[in-house]
């Protein structure tokens, strides 16, 4: 088992961007080629438009002036200004279909990730701090959106336009245009240079700003802790740290990121500088003016272009070390998934069988030991045994929350590894330890069991674990809204919603782990009618500590040691005299009077 | 206190630095005039007038100038992004000090995900304010009043009329900022929108694995995906109805001059040179009219997440906090006169009703009753958490309110109903309340919690890192490590809230023994639903709709055959499964 990550500790990296990194981002590019096609066309169009200009301030200087010719000089301003507003049209479109295929790619990954993290097991949801996971779907997509929008249309028209240039470089003298050339050797050293630090700089930064959205995440949601222990102090030292490594981590990544662009102006300047001295001093070659100044012209031609580039390679530079994060979580293997050849479970009566079940989550512990049991479709299982001995497991491994080392589980006899995930656990009902609840109102928050559930079902839902009442006293009834987790509500409310949620997902096995421990004695009373109605008809498993919930199982098992230590009802384990019944009687006495 | 004014405070400590960024930004751009005028000199004397030997020199003027140019460029961009950094360092500093002043009244109506977008998100909206999009309007500025002196001394008549254009640059730019601003705060907060939901899918991913509704989150997800896009696409919907406007005329200054200064020309009021020149110097008003409506953009967004952290900033927490820096040891008599609590907006529904008693140093209080009787809100009030409505609650005889808050919750040790543990090793949980305890002290806190067991089990012991919230540890051992954390703290007043819940009975009984025998005595607050956790108790105080209906001790209580009793005899029919209904 990977250790599990905090919030001030940087997480390994496991992937390493390379050339395939690239085609997959191609990937996303690839459906909106043809808007970008369109796009460039449109670019292509206003450049020339662009050009325009520059040429009709010719024919002023060099004809209409001289002429003296004042009408020819009205018809090349309405001209001038026609090609205005086909320029502005361009930009128009530009400017929008831009940000719409730029916005669109984002979707695309945001949605390919957020898709692939409801695959994932609980284990990697466990093994780092929630902020972390956030900041990829969220925050490191959104860095790229400049990239995948301005940025990649201008580097295609940049690339157009320098190798359009270097023909016309060519075509006036090739001996210049090499001398022009001759410095990129020094600009692609420079390159390598600054690729290899900055790399290296924006992977310590994604790592920073992934820990300060851990610690602020972890700041927030235990914030009501944090005060009522009075560690503000604290607090606010480590995250001063986590801020201040921050900070120093951006000055850093930016200081080699800046260096880019003053090493290209100077090549670019010196360059022109060499083409003047030889152009001038003829050295190796022999040029007229005329074509020296027009040749010097083209020169600025490209290196604009190429300065842009260099900006783009520098910003593709930084979104590396972003999209690394994000491919390695679409890469991160889905541990439970349907088997190819997975068929749907068929409507079950909800018979489950475990046979020679080994489990472990390291090599070396195992959890369960070849655990062996059948229980019929109906009966009521209660689990019980010291914390750690497996009962949480067993639950897990029959909602195929993991998989089974050895053996297999079974229900309806069918092995829970050949059906879909979909189709076994949308007929098991599983109230958990922790009772979620999603901000919202209370009637969405029970209708999460069933979506298409109407309002009177839902109500019902509450009525038969006696939810309603209280639900009925809140503000706004079953409108009343809860935010994240439903921090205004108490423990025990909570756990009553979430019981009526699992109701009334309608499951043929139901599993209750600690589902019942903050609920009062007076609902607990009125409860244990409605689960009794519950349970009917019904394959149910109970973790639980109170012992009236345990006397009333069919089965009760009782786990130690990885294994199903003794089994049988109420009666028979207390005839038998084993650990069930000590822990009965252990127990049975703290409650009576002296 | 517009938002330019509002963030220069955290600016200004930076002012040395934003001085000398200054100068450099200033001889950075003087210095683009430069080679150009070299270029000229080159033509006219070296290539016309044939002063050879004023090429080398002029040359290496160039490349003098060029690599001057770019340091002095490059260090006022990296002055730039400190002062941004150091801003942004502070901004964050006082939002963060912030979020621990707020009181739950704030966390109960603030998603989670829209904190974290302020914190993060609009925090770097601001930086990006900060260190570039100050200096580019200052760029912007400088460009067009030198471009305008420039001019004005080659031809003041066509200065003019090209300067007669700029106001209608100005009146697009604002109308474009009134037409951006409310799509910029619509993004921002459809951002906030996606980020919380996508933090709650991460929340609750064992729920939702649970119900199997993956499709669900993802068509929810894929709302908030495509709202995001299509409010950026709204914005981008206004930039193109007004960015071709300033783009064009900005580009119709060419024109005018081409064509007004043409006709001075033919008129002779100018030379054809000067007109050369005159062209030569528009990019340098061209420039700033072009960026100005994307300049717009940026500040929209700066502003629309200006809004979104000043709220924050500006709120109020109901219960203030002040600091001083005696040290205070608080004794632990605490005493409830009259105490009525509503929450401020639902003053019609009272939580807890005229709730009076009191507590002796060292008495253990235990509260039973039912869900939603009052019982957390209760010592939710000793805490301070909430204030009493009206009523007061005096610890050591003095009013709750009358201390400094942290120092009395330093006093108070509150084990919740959620287990909330953090992601971090078990030593660390323990040891949260008193950073840097020993080992050993760590250890005899667990086992009075009856946690050493477990703990040692477990692959690294002590150092293991429990997951966010402590999943992968069962409700019994979070609340074990939960309780030992509390205790850690050897605080004057322990509260217990369905504390052992998880736990069996067994285990909350060998933790009672241990809680007995604690050298310091403590004043405990227990709140159980089982009878079994209370009955040892000083006091029970059973609350019902939040009144205290009954109260004494357990032998007291169940004499009087009323509510307690019932309860009592309640548990003992549930446990022996004698209830009707409940026998097969």
């Amino acid at each position: 088992m990977v250790k599990r990550n905090k919030s001030n500790v940087d997480e390994a990296q496991v992937e390493q961007f390379n050339w395939h990194g690239y085609v997959r981002l191609a990937q996303y590019i690839k459906p909106y080629l043809k808007k970008i096609y369109i796009i460039l066309s449109v670019i292509v169009l206003a450049n020339i438009a662009g050009m325009l200009g520059p040429y009709f301030t010719k024919v002023v200087i060099d004809e209409v002036i001289p002429n003296r010719n004042i009408s020819q000089l009205l018809l090349i301003g309405g001209l001038y200004t026609i090609s205005l507003f086909l320029m502005g049209w361009c930009i128009r479109y530009r400017i929008y279909h831009i940000t719409e295929v730029g916005q669109d790619m984002l979707k695309d990954m945001r949605l390919d990730i957020f898709q692939h993290l409801q695959k994932l097991s609980f284990s990697y949801f466990d093994n780092r701090p929630h902020g972390k996971i956030l900041i990829r779907v969220v925050n490191y997509i959104n860095t790229l959106s400049d990239l995948l929008s301005d940025g990649l249309v201008n580097l295609i028209s940049d690339v157009f336009n320098v190798l359009i240039t270097l023909v016309f470089m060519f075509a006036i003298n090739s001996r210049l245009t090499w001398y022009s050339l001759s410095l990129i050797p020094i600009l692609v050293i420079l390159v390598l240079y600054v690729q290899k630090r900055q790399r290296k700089a924006y992977q310590i930064l994604s790592n920073k700003q992934s820990n300060l959205n851990a610690y602020i995440h972890e700041s927030i949601t235990g914030i009501k802790v944090t005060q009522s222990f009075a560690r503000e102090d604290e607090n606010f030292r480590i995250f001063n740290a986590i801020n201040t490594e921050n900070s120093q981590s951006w000055m850093h990544a930016v200081k080699i990121q800046f260096l880019l662009w003053p090493g290209v102006q100077n090549i670019a300047v010196i360059t022109t500088c060499l083409i003047y001295f030889v152009g001038i001093r003829q050295i190796g070659v022999n040029v007229s003016t005329g074509t020296l100044i027009a040749f010097i012209g083209y020169i600025n031609n490209f290196w604009n272009p190429v300065i842009n580039i260099g900006n783009f390679y520098n910003s593709l530079i930084t979104a590396t070390a972003y999209l690394e994060r994000i491919f390695e979580t679409l890469d991160e293997p889905v541990e439970i998934e349907d088997a190819p050849d997975a068929q749907e479970l068929p409507a079950i009566v909800g018979d489950v069988f475990f046979n020679n079940v080994t489990f472990r989550y390291e090599p070396g512990k195992d959890i369960l030991k070849k655990v062996n049991f059948k229980v019929q479709a109906g009966q009521s299982i209660a689990l019980v045994g010291p914390t750690g001995a497996g009962k949480t497991t067993v639950i897990n491994l029959l909602s195929r929350f993991y998989d089974v080392n050895e053996g297999a589980v079974l229900i309806d006899g069918h092995d829970v590894r050949d059906v879909t995930l979909a189709s076994l656990r949308r007929q098991m009902g599983v109230m958990l330890q922790d009772s979620f609840i999603f901000s919202g109102t209370i009637l969405d928050n029970i209708r999460y069991g069933k979506l298409d559930a109407t309002e009177a079902e839902i109500v019902a839902a509450a009525q038969v674990v006696h939810a309603d009442d209280f639900i009925r006293h809140l503000k706004d009834g079953y409108q009343t809204q809860v935010e994240e987790r439903g921090n205004t509500l108490s423990a025990g409310q909570r756990q009553l919603i979430a019981f009526a949620r699992v109701l009334l997902a309608d499951p043929k096995i139901l599993i209750l782990d600690e589902a019942t421990s903050s609920i009062d004695t007076e609902t607990e009373e009125l409860l244990q009618a409605g689960l009794h109605a519950l349970l009917k008809n019904r394959t149910s498993f109970i973790v639980a500590h109170r012992l009236s919930t345990i006397k009333n199982s069919d089965q009760i098992f009782y786990v130690n040691g990885g294994q199903i230590a003794e089994h049988g009802n109420h009666q028979e384990l207390m005839q038998t005299r084993g650990q069930y019944y000590h822990l009965y009687q252990s127990q049975y006495a703290m409650l009576k009077i002296d | 206190m517009n938002n330019f004014q509002w963030i220069w405070q955290y600016v200004v400590k930076n002012r040395y630095k934003l001085i000398i960024a200054m100068i450099f930004f200033l001889i950075s751009t003087a210095l683009i005039l430069v080679n150009p005028y070299v270029m000229g000199q080159i033509v006219d004397r070296v290539i016309d007038g044939h002063e050879d030997s004023l090429l080398v020199p002029l040359l290496l003027v160039m490349i003098g100038v060029t690599v001057a140019r770019t340091i002095t460029r490059y260090i006022y961009q990296i002055l730039f992004e400190q002062t941004g950094q150091n801003s942004l360092f502070d901004l964050r500093m006082d939002m963060y000090d912030k979020l621990h002043e707020l009181d739950f009244d704030f966390f109960n109506h603030n998603r989670v995900g829209d904190i974290m977008t302020r914190m993060t998100g609009d925090t770097d909206a601001i930086r990006h304010f900060i260190s570039w999009v100050s200096y580019q309007v200052l760029e912007c500025v400088f460009y067009f009043i030198v471009s305008i002196l420039i001019m004005l001394t080659i031809s003041w008549q066509l200065t003019l009329a090209l300067v007669a254009v700029t106001p209608i640059i100005f009146w697009l730019t604002q109308a474009m900022a009134k037409a951006q601003h409310p799509m910029f705060f619509a993004i921002r907060q459809s951002f906030s929108r996606l980020n919380s939901m996508v933090e709650e899918n991460i929340s609750g991913n064992r729920i939702v694995k649970a119900f199997v509704r993956e499709d669900f989150e993802i068509s929810k997800f894929n709302e908030h995906n495509d709202d995001y896009k299509q409010r950026n696409l709204a914005a981008a919907n206004v930039s193109k109805t007004y960015l071709p406007w300033q783009d064009g005329i900005a580009n119709s200054l060419n024109v005018i001059a081409l064509i007004f200064g043409g006709y001075l020309v033919i008129q002779n009021k100018m030379t054809l040179g000067d007109l050369v020149v005159f062209n030569g110097y528009l990019w340098m008003l061209n420039q700033p009219m072009r960026m100005s409506g994307w300049l717009i953009n940026d500040i929209e967004r700066f502003s629309a997440s200006c809004v979104k952290i000043r709220q924050m900033l500006a709120t109020k927490p109901e219960i203030e906090v002040e600091t001083t820096e005696e040290p205070l040891r608080i004794k632990g008599d605490v005493t409830f006169k009259n105490v009525t609590f509503h929450f401020q907006d639902d003053p019609e529904h009272n939580i807890l009703t005229d709730v009076s008693f009191s507590a002796k140093a060292g008495q253990t209080i235990g509260i039973i009753g039912e869900t939603g009787s009052g019982k957390t809100t209760l010592i939710n009030l000793i805490s301070r958490f909430y204030d009493p409505s009206s009523g007061q609650v005096l610890i050591d005889g003095q009013d709750v309110r009358q201390y400094p808050i942290r120092q009395l919750r330093d006093n108070i040790s509150m084990v919740m109903q959620d287990v909330f543990l953090f992601s971090n090793s078990i030593t660390e949980n323990i040891s949260f309340g008193r950073p840097n305890l020993d080992t050993g002290y760590i250890q005899s806190v667990a086992r009075v919690a009856d946690a050493d067991g477990f703990i040692e089990r477990m692959p690294e012991g002590y150092e293991t890192i429990v997951g966010e919230r402590g999943v992968g540890l069962s409700g019994g051992q979070k609340q074990r490590i939960s309780l030992a954390r509390a205790l850690a703290k050897d605080p004057a007043i322990l509260m217990l809230d369905d504390t052992t819940s998880a736990v069996d009975m067994e285990t909350e009984t060998k933790i009672q023994h241990e809680l007995a025998g604690l050298t310091t005595k403590k004043t405990t607050f227990i709140i159980a639903n089982r009878i079994s956790s209370v009955r040892d108790a000083d006091l029970i105080l059973l609350l019902e709709k939040g009144r205290i209906v009954e109260a004494g001790k357990h032998e007291v209580l169940m004499q009087q055959q009323g509510r307690y009793y019932d309860v009592f005899q309640k548990q003992l029919g549930l446990e022996k499964g004698e209830q009707i209904g409940q026998t097969k």
